[in-house]
């Protein structure tokens, strides 16, 4: 998800409204909540009088809340309550190694968990609390770096005062205090039980390392989930399960918004092998059994007479009309200038003058985000009226007051686990209909039994809110050199912030719309990006890497095809596009010296094939990226052999984890580039499972070669920016190579046999 | 039945011109007779008869073609395509403007029998009138009596062909009918020595009459015309391509019939679906999903019995076909297959249906020794594999195992390449497959629907 | 019916028809075997029947009574699988995860077959998919236990200690 336009930078001090407190003194409340007695705990704000009150509830069989950030254990374990939510990035390794870093403790040894609900955990400087935009690192890093050094000065003291030894005479290796003096040294286990009783010191008061000392961050740390993720011991949303609980299935309608008429055949579905229930929902009928694949096939039998909804224009409905195809036809008939998002200099008049004024349309596909583990959630109503719910999310907190809000449970009234998320992708925000959770309440509520609902892949098709279709239509002007001097792009779309929230952005411009068009790095002296608002019936959603997703493509395919309409080579042009950008300049060659210099081609490679090869840059969530890519045809349908990459982040913790997060993102992109199309006739998707709706399988999968450049500048995120150059270094490529521009994706709706 | 088996429209309307020198106005003009004639329906029938109506058009799954999953019980508007433009089903509810709701018993027989419709222009035979016309009185009355009383009247216009003046001239159909078709109700015959005659010709009953098997699985002439309607014929549900499919063999054929089958599996099959030889596919599961299982366990056994009587042709169907453990020699040695098609079947068929080709129980289809593997013909082995099965739904409930479409996965070469493959292994014989051949039918079809679909009769 | 499991013996009175995969997952309770797509087209459901991948989704149980099934929670119990897991933590293969118990299942009816495929027969046999893109990772990993060339983990070590080395001395 994208918050990015909406973030100004991070601030040294601490960002959540207390500084952290040492709860380990209120051990009345820890034992319950899974702490090791005897352990240090630090957590943020402890709200005391409810933390009471909760662990009076706790009798009444609902587990108390600790805001329990960091635990040192009697036995030296650490455990730490992430606030940012794994999903394959590598989140919670990292926030060990910031923590570990500080603190001077080994970060593969952390026990790292995801945080619950609660302000405690609001640790980035920007005040929000949601794993998305890739901004969990660049945004936490300090808080997280100054809790581990709080600790680290507790622990300092406690040995201090076991010793009778200043604080500033001791020092830490790894796990222990030292006192190099006396060779003495204690264990931080060892300590803990004697700091629980110590005040937390000023935030001031420690000072945080020096880059040049860490021993930790910038190396390639092995993650803490590797082995449980190898070994299927990690337990995910859809793994969950509580006493007594039921499973559930739903059938959807066919098309968002339609309601239930009638079930045709409910007692044929009642009397079905282990059903218990069967239940009409908002636009779905649900079935509740013993096991799922009894609820699933029941779901799947039941014969639903489907209504129209009537009118309302606070929500979203699918006609039965709808095409993609048609949609793109709309989008690409609709006129006008759109809302400036951008401007510099005078497009029109440089237009006119120029010598040379190419126009074009480029179009975006809708994509699936198509994570591998289907929505599932897990709901449990406590005797206390307490309602605890396992559900995949990547903003606890929003999750919580949405749940509050429609299910009328008071916010202290729910206790919300995030488990680990079977792929990310930006499918785990709040998607209204989109998300299964408030199915799951509403099944716990009226069985009176703890409910496990699981979308079928099926379902899952039918109701994952897509990446945003966008046509786009470029107008460049060239001057007699070949040199652009004038660019404008008005993207027909709506925005996924637009589409989630149902309504036009108040700025008339959604920045998640047209990111990618915006924020290009090239000096084009007249320029102009603009948003055509036009409002779709699919649910929108984010997507790895958001508007960069799509916009990246289109802009630079674009700059690919003004550069061969100007006669000029589009890596030099977009070295002379940068002159005077050190930063980008330096990425720029650093991508071709990865790839052993630039060659356009086409040339013919060692094993005899004709190949190709396309450069492209891109600006995502404060990282700078650039990409080449080399291609062939087999059998009419693209090879992509190689992709090299050169990222930018600023400055980073693990470079591992960045390779890896190259390598993934990569692969989305080329997934996107290649395969991917979300196709909808008469109001319905075509696909509802992989096989109608393919994504990257191993043997399309290139060769990634990744460069991780430090410029030194401000920390820019990691997850999703080597996505967007992906998909235009393949295209530019391929244009290159058939002699045939391509102005859209993917790239199996073209036949190259030719 | 295929909804959209007439792609050949061309052809029959051609033929028909070329003959039409020789026809007479009057001929083409007139309403064939009825044993109706002049006979009043009743006005409230029988609860019975209305039941007996209903089974009747279970038979003759009026429902496959006259239904739209989205639209209203018999209301019409499913496309048929043909190479000319497209036809659509009609509206067969009794509404009066724009259904049957003002036919006669009589009007009724005409369109059911002989592809006359009540203002008198000729139906497509798209319309299987030369099968229904073997209808006894006694179900055409019932059948009357179920559309006229038990199925509710929809106001919906029939939509228009989008075929083209002159070939959307009707009157020259009369002239395919009057040579193409036999016209007479079923009549008894006597039974195989040996064989129950009164189950035999119930079976035979069925089969030629409202089951109108021989629409897919008889070949057909030139001009589209089934080759045989009874089993005076050896070409008789002798197995024929049609549409993008190769309906098998319904004859004693080993490798592309019944021959392997037993009655028990035939019964099976028509209720259930699957049995251990096949699980039904392509058209046929309209046929399921709307008729076959509907039959009575009486009817389905009759079927079972008059189709067991059908000879197969030895010399046409080649030896028999049996199981070899050493599959075709590009599987290579162990695990690791070197051809391509090889190594596609064991990434993408054979977690299904087995490294060893004989599939799993009843519950998904061995593809060794079965019809696609084993005829020539290949269009029904490429097709399924292009766009896989719709959901096969048995007394109401969806299978849990479902066909993947590849289309999107596979390349023109892939799909040859791993038909090939299992075409020629564990004993199969269909032989290879070409690209241009999986092109050609990549462009003439669709993905089956992953929907679950269920065409209501009420 | 009786089912064999990580060696051990199991009842189960789930329908014959019902996937192995449900039957493991809800009926036993062993949740480290995934559900994704539910056709056979992603692999996340991998299991080894008799030593051989098979996709739990699409295999009634009815068809596996009697013979021996390995699962990812008994994957270590197996010297191969055993070796498979190491090279997965050593190449930090995973993402997510959630494909992951597939693909380790598939590597290792893979090698037990084959202890030194080629890699045309890596590539014919992960066929598994990974929507978080580890596919590199994992063929890494299979040609590192294929004992095939230099160890790529050592190799893929050396490139990240070059590429941090180079990242910082570009620092503009």
């Amino acid at each position: 998800m994208s918050q990015s336009t909406d973030i100004n930078g991070h601030n040294e001090t601490f960002p959540t409204d207390e500084t952290p407190t040492n709860i380990s003194r209120r051990r009345f409340l820890l034992a319950s909540a899974g702490v090791a007695a005897g352990a240090l705990v630090l957590g943020f704000g402890l709200p005391l009088d409810t933390a009471r009150a909760r662990g009076a509830t706790a009798a009444a069989g609902s587990p108390p809340r600790v805001p329990a950030f960091l635990e040192i254990r009697p036995d030296g374990g650490i455990r730490l309550q992430s606030p940012f939510n794994e999903g394959g990035q590598g989140i919670f390794t990292a926030m060990a190694q910031i923590v570990g870093e500080e603190l001077d403790a080994d970060p593969t040894h952390f026990l790292v968990e995801n945080a619950p609900p609660g302000k405690q955990y609001t640790v980035m400087s920007n005040g929000m609390r949601i794993t998305g935009g890739s901004m969990s690192v660049r945004f936490g890093y300090t808080a997280m770096r100054r809790i581990g050094a709080l600790a680290r000065m507790m622990l300092l003291q406690a040995a201090a005062h076991q010793w009778g030894i200043a604080v500033g005479e001791l020092t830490t290796e790894p796990g222990r205090v030292i006192h190099k003096a006396s060779g003495k040294s204690l264990d931080y286990g060892q300590l803990a039980p004697h700091a629980m009783a110590l005040a937390v010191p000023d935030a001031d008061s420690v000072k945080l390392k020096d880059p040049g000392q860490f021993r930790w961050i910038g190396k390639p740390v092995k993650r803490v989930d590797v082995y449980d993720k190898s070994t299927g011991r990690v337990e995910y949303t859809i793994d969950t399960r509580v006493d007594g609980m039921l499973q559930a299935a739903v059938q959807h309608a066919p098309r968002l918004g339609m309601t239930v008429g009638r079930i045709r055949n409910e007692a044929q579905i009642k009397a079905m092998k282990g059903v218990h229930s069967v239940h009409i929902l908002d636009g779905a009928v649900a079935v509740v059994a013993e096991r799922w694949w009894n609820a699933k096939r029941a779901a799947e039998t039941a014969q639903v007479d489907w209504q129209e909804p009537k009118p309302d224009p606070s929500a979203r409905h699918m006609p039965t009309d709808f095409s993609t195809k048609s949609y793109r036809e709309h989008l690409a008939n609709a006129s006008g200038d759109g809302e400036t998002a951008e401007s510099k200099g005078h497009v029109g008049d440089a237009l006119k003058g120029a010598q040379t004024v190419v126009n074009a349309t480029y179009s975006s596909q809708y994509v699936h985000h198509a994570q591998l583990e289907p929505p599932s959630a897990l709901a449990h109503f406590h005797d206390d009226g307490t309602l605890e719910i396992w559900l995949p999310n990547q903003a606890p907190d929003m999750f919580l007051a949405d749940i509050a809000k429609r299910a009328g449970v008071d916010a202290d009234k729910i206790i919300l686990h995030s488990p680990m998320l079977g792929g990310f992708f930006g499918r785990h925000f709040l998607y209204g209909p989109g998300n299964p959770y408030m199915q799951a309440v509403q099944l716990a509520k009226a069985t009176g039994r703890p409910i496990k609902l699981i979308w079928s892949r099926e379902e899952e098709f039918l109701r994952d809110p897509m990446r945003p279709m966008a046509v786009v239509k470029f107008r460049g002007g060239l001057d007699a050199n070949g040199m652009p001097v004038a660019l404008e792009a008005i993207s027909a779309t709506e925005g996924p912030t637009e589409g989630i929230a149902n309504q036009r952005s108040k700025k008339k411009v959604d920045d998640s719309a047209v990111e990618g068009l915006t924020g290009k790095a090239y000096a084009i002296p007249n320029r102009r990006i603009a948003q055509l608002y036009v409002k779709t019936p699919a649910m929108l959603a984010y997507w790895r890497s958001v508007g960069h997703s799509m916009n990246d493509f289109l802009y630079e395919t674009f700059l690919d095809e003004l550069a061969d309409k100007g006669g000029q080579d589009p890596f030099e042009l977009r070295m002379k596009l940068l002159k005077g950008n050190q930063r980008l300049t330096h990425l720029l060659q650093a991508v071709a010296e990865l790839a052993g210099g630039w060659k356009r081609g086409p040339f013919t490679a060692a094993d005899g094939s004709r190949r190709a090869r396309g450069v492209a840059m891109a600006s995502p969530f404060g990282s700078q990226t650039a990409a080449i890519a080399e291609v062939s045809l087999e059998n009419g349908q693209v090879r992509v052999h190689d992709i090299w990459q050169a990222v930018d982040p600023g400055s980073i913790v693990n470079p591992a984890i960045i390779d890896a997060q190259v390598a993934g993102a990569t692969a989305l992109g080329l997934s996107e580039v290649l395969l991917e199309e979300a196709v909808y006739e008469n109001g319905q998707p075509r696909a509802r499972n992989y096989d109608m709706y393919p994504i990257l399988p191993p043997d399309r999968m290139p060769k990634v070669h990744a460069r991780i450049v430090e410029s030194g500048a401000k920390m820019g995120g990691i997850g999703e920016p080597p996505l967007p150059a992906t998909p235009p270094a393949v295209a530019n490529a391929v244009s290159h190579l058939t002699g045939q521009r391509i102005r859209s994706m993917p790239l199996s709706q073209y036949d190259f046999s030719a | 039945m295929s909804k959209r088996r007439y792609r050949k429209i061309l052809a029959i309307v051609g033929a028909a011109l070329a003959v039409v020198i020789a026809a007479t106005t009057w001929f083409v003009n007139r309403k064939p007779g009825s044993p109706f004639d002049g006979v009043s329906a009743s006005t409230s029938p029988s609860k019975a008869l209305i039941e007996r109506g209903r089974y009747v058009a279970r038979l003759a799954d009026c429902v496959a073609c006259h239904s739209t999953p989205h639209g209203k019980p018999f209301a019409g508007g499913l496309e048929m395509s043909t190479p000319l433009g497209s036809i659509y089903t009609t509206n067969i509810t009794p509404d009066k403007a724009t259904g049957i709701g003002g036919y006669s018993l009589a009007d009724f027989a005409r369109a059911l029998r002989h592809g006359v419709a009540g203002d008198g222009h000729r139906l497509y035979p798209a319309m299987p009138f030369p099968s229904y016309a073997k209808l006894d009185d006694a179900d055409v009355r019932a059948l009357y009596a179920y559309f006229m009383h038990a199925v509710r009247p929809q106001r919906q216009p029939d939509r228009k062909s989008d075929i083209a003046w002159p070939m959307n001239m009707r009157w020259p159909l009369a002239l395919w009918s009057a040579v193409f078709t036999d016209g007479g109700t079923y009549q008894r015959n006597a039974a195989p020595a040996g064989v129950d005659a009164t189950l035999w010709n119930r079976g035979a009953y069925i089969v030629q009459g409202p089951g109108h098997c021989g629409s897919c699985h008889t070949p057909r002439g030139a001009v589209m015309n089934e080759k045989a309607y009874d089993g005076s014929s050896r070409q008789y549900l002798a197995g024929a391509l049609l549409d993008g499919w190769y309906a098998p063999s319904l004859r004693g054929d080993v490798n592309i019939g019944l021959g392997r089958w037993s009655q028990a599996d035939i019964v099976r099959f028509l209720r259930e679906g699957r049995n251990a030889h096949a699980v039904v596919y392509g058209s046929m599961t309209d046929a399921y999903n709307n008729s076959t299982q509907f039959m009575s366990d009486a009817d389905l056994k009759a079927i079972a019995v008059y189709l067991k009587s059908l000879p197969g042709n030895p010399k046409q169907d080649g030896p028999p076909w049996q199981y070899q453990d050493t599959p075709n020699p590009a599987l290579g040695s162990g695990a690791h297959p070197q051809a391509a098609g090889a190594r596609l079947y064991l990434a993408k068929c054979g977690f299904c249906h087995g490294r060893d080709g004989r599939g799993q129980g009843t519950w998904i289809p061995p593809l060794a020794g079965s019809v696609a593997s084993m005829s020539r013909h290949d269009a029904s082995a490429i097709n399924i594999t292009l766009n896989g099965s719709t959901h096969i739904v048995a007394q109401g409930v969806p299978d849990g195992y479902r066909m993947p479409a590849f289309r999107h996965q596979l390349s023109d070469r892939d799909v040859a390449e791993v038909l090939s493959f299992i075409r020629t292994s564990w004993g199969n014989r269909g032989g290879s497959v070409k690209p241009q051949d999986v092109k050609k039918l990549r462009q003439r079809t669709n993905p089956a629907s992953s929907d679950v679909i269920i065409l209501q009769m009420r | 019916m009786e089912l064999h499991i990580n060696g051990k013996t199991y009842s189960v009175q789930s329908e014959g028809d019902t996937p192995l995969l449900w039957v493991i997952r809800d009926e036993l309770g062993l949740t480290g075997t995934k559900y994704g797509c539910g056709i056979a087209q992603c692999g996340a459901c991998s299991v080894l029947v008799d030593g051989e991948v098979m996709r739990s989704c699409v295999t009634p149980v009815e068809g596996v009574k009697g013979r021996n099934i390995t699962t990812i929670e008994g994957v270590e119990e197996d010297p191969i699988g055993q070796r498979v897991v190491a090279a997965w933590v050593e190449h930090q293969v995973p993402q997510c995860g959630y494909c992951q118990s597939g693909q380790v299942m598939a590597a290792t009816s893979l090698l037990k077959q084959t202890p030194q495929p080629s890699e045309a027969q890596i590539a014919a046999s992960m066929t598994n998919l990974c929507r978080c893109g580890t596919y590199n990772a994992i063929s890494a990993a299979v040609q590192d236990l294929a004992g095939g060339g230099p160890s790529a983990a050592a190799e893929k070590a050396r490139m990240q200690a070059a590429t941090a080395a180079n990242g910082r001395g570009m620092r503009s």
